[in-house]
């Protein structure tokens, strides 16, 4: 039992801290779901992306011969974690590539398609920006419900049907997506292959969702008779719903790290904003609720932070964590909603007050997390599809659903 | 970053639960609530052949040197179990005091009759209040030249009617201040003017109001130094509150388990209760629950084994211990039905041992204020 960071660790998280300060500077950046929707803050991003991938941390736990660094899963942790506090945007660069696209084509993609597509996400260049569409209309938990049909015809798919909250789909070059390609099936889950869609193909129409803070995340994703090259297709055709469990579980695998680190932030803001802010003639401070509530939070932040360095412990012994990584969702759900709410109690009435308002408290940090957790709690599967993973996979339960 | 336990860990680990599964069933366990003494001496001794009592203590004091993580994985196994007895009084509670703030004669000639068996050990800190806040211990010891008379009532002290030692904290400073004036004294249980009555618990277990009309304890008594012992209570309510979490993840995870058997065995509406999403979530919560009180635990008592300041993880895991020992018994309780409720099953053994871990060194609003003080609250 040992709880240590290496040295090695420790000094690449000092690098990312003095890289933060220097190129951060003047600005009030928090780590970033949103900074797909404008414009400006999206060139940012990418300027950020190409700087992270010059310095090696972009993909740093990736081989070497697909531009990664071979970096250990707890220095990855330690770029996620220290990135995330400090709100360096680009970090993800629409979250698929470097979340889980690079990743699955690592374990199941044909080797041209490792060749293509792996170091042009290494790279933080705009074409190696993914998006995913897994969602329709009538697949959201039920995701195995998909109906978008592949079509083979000759050495090329024939793609029609509707994709939905398809996240950065306005920003991609790629799609990583997952069709129905074979309708005659007894199970759904089978009949279900993954492919890799150019965004830039004829018969795609992108039509943006805006969330209810106007901010635009997400997307409907339409594709009418659009044709996808059979080597496209990703592992085993009809298998993907297979492949897709394990993409998911790199998916979830590093929220941990990535909300504790943003968390971390959110809760020094919070303590110093209660040192410093009086209430009814009081420091905020004394107020023996708010002390309790801030202890229960900083618990909260304790559990997450043992559970991500749980699940990179167990990566970097070789297992695929499923039901850890559902667990890891599941609980920054909780503990999201738990800051935030506490965090808008602290704050009072000034939680309502828009977050670049000159009257905003906090950087509009509790605001933005209020807006947002509903969302991101939605996103990459429910809760509560994250607690039938947990009972099947881990209690051995029979299935709830 | 390792979570693994090492060799030794995981021989002691195994060791313990055969040992404890066999000699301390939950049929004895039953027995022993009603019993007087509230241990079985049988299995006390088998347990000092095992070397369990002296585990951590160096093997100049027949010892075997194992480590306080050592001492952290046998704790979870003792409270998985529920192992009814003075083990925790003794080594948590005293020994590991005796080892930090003893002279060399108390630490050679308490700490090796420990490891050997031939005492029972107790701590008598909290009193009417049943809080650990000096301002609330009003137990006194005047020196009268010669020697201290202590006098006053101790509450919810573990096992003393079968000790033959108490640490007993008492005022020895001009006033009460909250962090002097404190002293920690080693007492003989037979001493004259010691009265033990058993507080009837909802657990069974043995915990006693002791008085104490004009105790006389030489000088030489003093654990670590006069007016010193808030430094002692502070170090006692850091290692043992972690040792006594161990106890309770363990506990918890026994009730995890036997609970998760439960909910595939029972059949209502022609299917396993356990395939209802409802009873599935809330065991995936308890599991959630379970999980990370273990890494609490882990955490806080990896970094008390480094040295390193740990007071807020401490009270982290202690506050944790408290909320999900109590919430995975509950949830149990509803998932068995009437069942759980009932005298003959395991689960009501754990549920009547909440409140005891709950109180004891430091409840839920005490270690949240600590932890409220760590981050510069």
């Amino acid at each position: 039992m040992d709880f240590k960071f290496s040295e090695k660790e420790e000094r690449l998280r000092e690098e990312i801290r003095r890289f933060a300060r220097v190129e951060l500077a003047g600005r009030n950046t928090i780590a970033g779901m949103e900074e797909e929707s404008s414009d400006e803050d999206w060139e940012f991003a990418m300027s950020m992306s190409r700087r992270l991938a010059q310095k090696g941390w972009l993909t740093m736990a990736w081989p070497k011969e697909y531009g990664g660094q071979g970096a250990s899963f707890f220095e990855q942790h330690v770029y996620v974690d220290e990135a995330s506090y400090w709100g360096i945007p680009g970090t993800s660069m629409g979250v698929s590539g470097i979340g889980w696209v690079g990743l699955s084509l690592m374990l199941f993609g044909s080797d041209e398609q490792k060749k293509k597509y792996i170091p042009l996400i290494a790279s933080g260049d705009p074409d190696g920006v993914w998006c995913t569409a897994y969602s329709e209309p009538n697949a959201g938990s039920d995701f195995a419900n998909i109906q978008t049909r592949a079509v083979k015809s000759g050495d090329e798919y024939i793609l029609n049907g509707q994709k939905i909250w398809t996240s950065c789909a306005h920003r991609a070059r790629w799609c990583w997506m997952a069709v129905r390609t074979d309708a005659n099936v007894k199970k759904k889950q089978h009949g279900i292959s993954l492919m890799i869609v150019d965004m830039k193909s004829p018969g795609i129409t992108i039509k943006p969702i805006l969330n209810y803070a106007g901010v635009h995340i997400f997307n409907e994703f339409f594709l009418d008779n659009v044709r996808v090259p059979v080597t496209n297709l990703v592992g085993t055709e009809n298998r993907g719903w297979y492949h897709l469990m394990q993409s998911l579980a790199f998916e979830r695998h590093s929220m941990a790290p990535q909300f504790f680190g943003s968390a971390r932030r959110i809760l020094e803001y919070i303590v110093k904003y209660v040192r410093e802010t009086s209430y009814n003639g009081k420091p905020l401070a004394s107020d023996p609720v708010i002390r309790n509530k801030i202890a229960e939070r900083a618990i909260e932040l304790d559990t997450l932070k043992l559970f991500g360095y749980e699940i990179t412990w167990k990566m970097s012994r070789g297992v695929i964590p499923v039901y850890e990584a559902a667990r890891n969702k599941a609980y920054c759900d909780f503990f999201m909603q738990r800051l935030a709410t506490t965090g808008t109690e602290i704050i009072g009435a000034y939680s309502q007050v828009d977050m670049t308002s000159r009257w905003s408290r906090i950087l509009g940090l509790i605001t933005r997390l209020y807006l947002m957790f509903p969302g991101l709690s939605i996103a990459a599967g429910t809760d509560e599809v994250q607690k039938n993973i947990i009972g099947q996979f881990k209690l051995g339960l029979p299935r709830a659903y | 970053m390792d979570f693994e336990l090492n060799e030794q860990q995981n021989m002691l680990k195994t060791m313990a639960r055969d040992f404890l599964s066999r000699e301390c069933t939950k049929v004895k366990v039953r027995e022993l609530e009603k019993n007087e003494k509230g241990y079985d001496p049988d299995m006390w001794s088998k347990m000092v052949e095992l070397g369990w009592l002296g585990l951590i203590f160096p093997e100049q004091y027949a010892g075997t040197g194992a480590d306080f993580l050592d001492l952290v994985i046998l704790m979870e196994e003792m409270g998985r179990n529920i192992t009814p007895g003075p083990f925790f009084s003794t080594v948590a509670l005293c020994a590991i005091p005796i080892m930090k703030f003893g002279n060399t004669q108390q630490k050679a000639r308490y700490l090796t009759s420990i490891a050997e068996g031939k005492s029972i050990w107790t701590l008598a800190v909290a009193e009417r209040s049943g809080g650990y806040e000096s301002s609330d211990l009003n137990c006194v010891a005047n020196y009268n030249g010669e020697d201290f008379i202590i006098n006053g009532e101790k509450m919810f002290v573990p096992h003393a009617h079968v000790a033959d030692y108490f640490l007993v904290v008492c005022n020895t400073g001009e006033g009460k201040t909250s962090n002097g004036g404190l002293s920690v004294f080693v007492v003989k249980a037979k001493s004259r003017g010691v009265k033990t009555e058993i507080i009837p618990t909802i657990a069974g277990d043995g915990q006693c109001r002791v008085r104490f009309k004009n105790v006389k304890v030489s000088k030489r008594d003093v654990l670590g130094k006069i007016n010193n012992g808030r430094k002692v209570v502070d170090f006692i309510m850091q290692r043992a509150a972690v040792l006594k979490c161990a106890e309770v993840a363990g506990a918890c995870q026994a009730v995890l388990e036997m609970t998760n058997v439960y909910a595939k065995e029972r059949i209502q509406f022609d299917k396993p209760i356990g395939s209802f999403m409802v009873i599935q979530h809330k065991l995936v919560d308890m599991l959630t629950d379970v999980e990370g009180l273990q890494y609490l635990v882990y955490h806080a008592a990896w970094l008390l084994s480094t040295g390193a300041k740990a007071d807020v993880q401490v009270s982290i895991a202690k506050a944790k211990a408290n909320e999900v020992y109590q919430r995975a018994c509950i949830d149990s309780i509803k998932i068995h039905g009437a069942i759980g409720f009932t005298i003959d099953h395991d689960l009501g053994c754990y549920f009547r041992r909440v409140k005891a871990a709950e109180f004891i060194l430091g409840d839920t609003n005490l270690h949240l204020e600590k932890i409220a003080s760590g981050l510069g609250l």
